[in-house]
Order: C-alpha cells, then structure tokens, then sequence
C-alpha cells in the first residue's frame, strides 16, 4: 500500500521552476533517497513535504490523507537538519524532551521517552551536557534522537552529515541504518553524495533540473541508466562520441569517428539515423586484449597511462581520433608488463555493457 | 567549524611583558586623565558638598528622604524609566526581528532610518514631538477632527509627553543590541521548533526568548540606566508639578544653590544604577550576545 504519495508537485521561485512536476510513491519502512546535484530540487521537494514551503501545483500524501492544509507543526513529521539545529539553551535531554513537553505529554513518559531515545543513539551518558559541548556528530545523533521521540510515521533527513568529515560520516551512516532497522520508521533523506546515497537507500530518486530523472535501487541506476545524465552522475562513465547510421526498437548501428562500425546497441532516448550519441560503457565492464587476438565489437587503442590504486589499475587509452578512455582492471587479472605504455591494444566488452545516449 | 573550538583568550607573551613593565596603559593615559579632570573630580566635589554643606553629616539625606515631594520625584523617575524600558522592548523587538529576516533592501532602509533618527539632534527632535503633542498639535486635532475626542488630551507638560518622547529616543538603544542577538540565531532552528510540535506561540516562549533573553537585558539595562538620568526631554516635554530626578538636581543647584541637597539626589540616582547594574551583570555577564 502506498505509504506517501507524492503527486505532481511543482514549485517555482518567481519564474524558476525549482521543482517540476515531481511524481513518487513510497510504501511504509522504505529508505528512499533524494539525490542530484545542487539546485536539482531535492531540498526543496523535502521541505515541501516539511511544510516549509507550499508547492505551487500537486499534492501530498500521508497515509491516503493530503498533508498540505497542515502547518508545519501539526504534520508529526521529524527532520534533522543539515546544519546544526539543537537548541542551544537546553541540554540534551531537554533538546529531546522538547517535541513531548509542546504536546503536553505527562512527565513520566517523556522521561522514559528520552531515556529511550538517548538510548536509540547511544548518547546516554550525554543527557545533561550543552549541545555547545557536543562535536558535530553527537549533535546530529541528538537531533535525530529529538526527531524520533515523538514517533513520527516519516523522517525526513537533510543532508544531515554534510558539516562531517568523511571518517565521522561513514560512522553515522551505519548509526542511521541501524536505525532505520531498529525503528522501521519510513525516511526521506536528502544528499548530493552519491555513495552515502547508494550505501543508505531502498531506492534512489535522482533529480535533475527539478525532476526526478529516474527511481530504482542503487543498482538499477548504476547497471541500467535510462539517460545520459544518470550514467554520467552515478558511478563512473566513459562516453564515446558516435554517429547512428541505424535505430530500430531498442536499438542502434554506430558509426565511430575513425570509420569504425559497430552494430545492434542498446539505444535510450529519441535518436534517428545522422543523430550524435553518446557510446556509454562503465570503467570496470572495459577489457583490452593485444591486438590481433580477434575480440569483437572492439575499438583499437593505445595504452598512455596506468597508475595502481590498490585492489585496481586504473588505465588510460587513447583512441585512434584521440579521445581517452579509462578502464578499471582489477590487480589480480593483470600483469605489470603488459601494461606498458605506448602498446597498441583492442578494447572490448560485452554486448550488454554498452548502453547510447542521443544527445 | 567544530563547535568545541570556542575562542579562548589565550594571554600574549608580547602583550603580557609590556603589562608588565607599565607601557600598555600609556596609550590611554589622555583619555583617563580627561575622565579624571571632567567627571570623577567633580563627582567627588558634588558627593563631598553632600555630607558637608551646609554643615558636616547626612542631613542632606535625611531631607531628600523625609520629603515627599522628593520621593514622589524619584518615583516618578522610576515609573518612566521603568515604563520606557518595558514600551522599548515591546515596540524594538519587532523592528529587530525584522532587520534581522527580513531582505536586505528593507532591513538596509530601516536600519538607516534607525540610525538617522538617532544621528538627529536630540533637541531638534524633542520640540517635534512638542509640536505633535500640545493642545493645538498634530495628534490633538487629528483625533478631533475623526470625532474620537472632543477636548485636547493632555499630551504634553506631564508625564505622558515625557514616556512618549522618552520611548522614541532610546529606541534604537533598544533595537541595536536586541538586533545583534537575533541575528545570530539560525533560523532553521525555528523551522526544527515547528516540525517538532511547537505552535508559533511556543516557539516563541520556548525558544525565541530565552536565546534573546541576553539581548534583551542588556538594551533594557541600557535604556533603563539612561533613562534614570534624562533631562533635556523630560525639562521640555515635562511638567513642573511632576519632576525626574535630573530635572530636580538642575533644580536644585540653579534655581535653589542647594549643592548639597543636590549632591544626595545624585548620589542616590549613582547608587540606584550601580546597583541595577551589579544585578545585570550577576545574571547576564556582562550583556553580551551569546555566541
């Protein structure tokens, strides 16, 4: 059953359309993640739901009822911010006491309540500091402890690990998904980090230009981008500029610049024959034989670089017209002296791996 | 930015050693000595005549307090300071909520106009308000002229004109450090407040004045202080019958050549701030935003 829906909302500032027409269903416990890039619309479709902002056409909704009549104070939605939201002037546990004392609940149980919470994210020995003497971390644990006490049916998370570093950040992820085990409760988080995206989420919503450009699993996105922008934003690409000579169905002949033919691609996107494309084929699914061992579809191409970066070799070859091509090599399947520069390989893949983009 | 890295005022050695050998207060030693020569000598020679003129002990004491005249003065300046600190905080945290959120061309215009008004001559803007208030002003004959009233209230020449004038005066003194304060609050901690349940009201009360609480001491400890020894507003916009305490030591030592009553009154008027001040200091620091 649909948990949220979130139905053809649009917003624009002035005559920007910030979000556009954004459509989404979650079911109840789901992790999905708003992803793309600054000024995607990500943020601002969150904090629509939030309350934040009134969207200027569409519809939410929270379990079949729509939400937007509602202040933000009467949605029973939590939040952890990106920055630093605690309320400097109560200690911790009054900073989670905060959301029971508005709504008046009898002091027994908020004090289980906070106990409870401050156990949720192991700060139980924090409850009677400032959030001033808390580092970055705690404070966003806290947050997240004051947002889950009141048992909110959704948590909406922005950018909440932005102000870390990277060490501190991996920790609280595992915190957040501990959590989210812990509590089944349903989240909407916000990042422009494409690993904390794919580490984190049930389904990933990539947003681009105020739409949601395309929803699936982490692997979804990464194995079958449906457009050039989601290959080239989640995980690495190589695109290959080409000429179609043929498209049919799903499907497509290329022309390279050099002459070279290659046949039967799988096409996305509107693309006729004379279109530009882009030829898109991941670093990792790239393999290089010496010349004259007959792999086919391939494209030739000289070795000019290879640097071991642990686990892998990350080589890069230029095609005959120039372009540069890079290919990931696990360490274990290649030896270092045939990695030698200037050597004139064949580059080839398989069938599936190669995916065109019209342009 | 971690939020431990609070800045410590970790001593200088350089600074320290010049401490030492003296040389740190010569640059400020023309600025004492002005302070010296025009306020502490004369001070000490007013609070001298006090218990010396015009003879030795308290009498001049013992007079301002056995007069009720007197006490009924000191209570008045209490009633208008006290009455001007609480319309200031209500009217100034508005107008600094405002310069804080609001879009930079409107908070830029309204600080000016704060600032200017402030910047205008203080007597300049007294007899304005003299021309709004009397019988025949602006204020009167509008109200008339609607129908809300058919005789002139009396505005001016009593304690009211001297609130109203007061309160315009030493609102900016109000504003500007209620103003510091609220800007350096972030605001999504009231987005946070608000999806945690609280109503505005609550996150009002809960949150906005306790963080502002700071701010707001220290404009009312301003305001309230400089109000205590007003004069120039209170002598034009004031009545005779209904006296501040300035405009009675002015009284005192031009009209009368009591030096020595008038010596109490302001040593009374001395101890009465200092001791607000202790009390302001004992709860707020010294005044400061919070950071």
């Amino acid at each position: 059953m649909t948990f949220l829906e979130i139905s053809n909302i649009s917003k624009t500032f002035g005559k920007v359309a910030a979000v556009n027409d954004v459509s989404l269903e979650i079911t109840q416990g789901e992790f999905v993640t708003f992803l793309g890039p600054s000024g995607s619309g990500k943020s601002t479709t969150l904090y629509m739901i939030a309350g934040f902002f009134e969207p200027t056409a569409g519809d939410v909704r929270l379990e079949g009822r729509s939400i937007l009549a509602e202040p933000s104070n009467k949605r029973n939605i939590g939040m952890v911010f990106q920055r630093y939201t605690l309320f400097p002037h109560l200690s911790v546990a009054e900073n989670v006491a905060f959301p029971l004392r508005v709504r008046r609940r009898p002091a027994g149980e908020i004090a289980r309540k906070v106990e409870e919470m401050l156990a949720l994210v192991r700060l139980e020995s924090f409850a009677d500091r400032m959030p001033a003497q808390l580092s970055g971390g705690q404070q966003q644990r806290v947050a997240l402890a004051r947002a889950l006490a009141y048992n909110p049916p959704l948590l909406l998370m922005d950018e909440p690990l932005s102000a870390l570093d990277k060490k501190l950040r991996e920790e609280i992820q595992d915190e957040i998904r501990r959590i989210h085990r812990q509590t089944g409760v349903t989240i909407l988080y916000v990042t422009h980090d494409q690993e904390e995206a794919l580490s984190l989420s049930d389904r990933i919503a990539l947003f681009n230009q105020g739409r949601i450009e395309q929803l699936g699993k982490g692997r979804e996105l990464y194995d079958a981008p449906r457009t050039r922008f989601v290959a080239d934003f989640i995980g690495h690409s190589n695109f290959i500029d080409c000429a179609i000579t043929r498209s049919e169905g799903g499907s497509a002949d290329i022309v390279l610049p050099d002459g070279g033919t290659l046949n039967g691609i799988s096409l996305h996107g509107a693309a006729v024959a004379g279109a530009r494309a882009g030829l898109m084929i991941r670093p990792d699914r790239l393999r290089f034989s010496p010349l004259g061992e007959g792999a086919e579809p391939g494209i030739d191409a000289v070795l000019t670089d290879a640097t071991f970066i642990g686990e892998t070799y990350h080589v890069v070859l230029a095609t005959g017209w120039g372009a540069s091509v890079n290919v990931r090599i696990p360490a274990s399947r290649i030896r270092p002296q045939d990695l030698t520069m200037g050597t004139h390989v064949r580059l080839h893949w398989e069938a599936g791996d190669a995916r065109l983009f019209g342009q | 930015m971690t939020v431990t890295d609070v800045p410590i005022a970790t001593p200088s050695p350089v600074l320290a050693a010049a401490r030492r050998r003296g040389r740190g207060l010569a640059p400020v030693l023309p600025a004492l000595a002005l302070i010296v020569v025009v306020f502490v000598i004369p001070v000490l020679a007013l609070l001298l005549r006090s218990v010396l003129e015009p003879e030795p002990g308290l009498q001049n004491y013992a007079a301002f307090f056995a007069s009720t005249t007197y006490l009924k003065v000191l209570g008045n300046t209490f009633l208008v300071a006290g009455t001007v600190t609480v319309a200031t905080v209500l009217l100034g945290f508005p107008v600094a909520w405002f310069l804080a959120i609001a879009p930079s061309f409107w908070s830029r215009l309204l600080f000016a106009i704060v600032i200017l008004s402030m910047w205008t001559n203080l007597l300049a803007r007294t007899y304005a308000w003299m021309v709004l208030l009397q019988r025949t002003g602006i204020i009167n004959r509008t109200l008339m002229e609607i129908g809300l009233i058919s005789e002139p209230l009396p505005l001016i020449n009593n304690l009211v004109g001297v609130t109203i004038g007061m309160t315009y005066i030493m609102l900016p003194f109000m504003i500007l450090p209620l103003h510091a304060t609220i800007r350096s609050i972030d605001p999504a901690i009231f987005q946070a407040a608000s999806l945690c349940g609280a109503s505005r009201f609550q996150a009002f009360t809960r949150v906005m004045l306790p963080l502002t609480a700071s701010g707001i001491a220290a404009g009312a400890l301003m305001v309230f202080v400089m109000s205590l020894g007003y004069f120039i507003t209170p002598a034009l916009l004031g009545g005779t019958s209904n006296m501040m305490l300035a405009e009675l030591i002015a009284q005192l030592v031009q009209s009368l050549l009591d030096w020595g009553l008038a010596g109490a009154a302001a040593l009374v008027l001395l101890v009465i701030t200092l001791a607000i001040y202790m009390v302001q200091l004992r709860f707020f620091g010294f005044g400061q935003a919070r950071g």
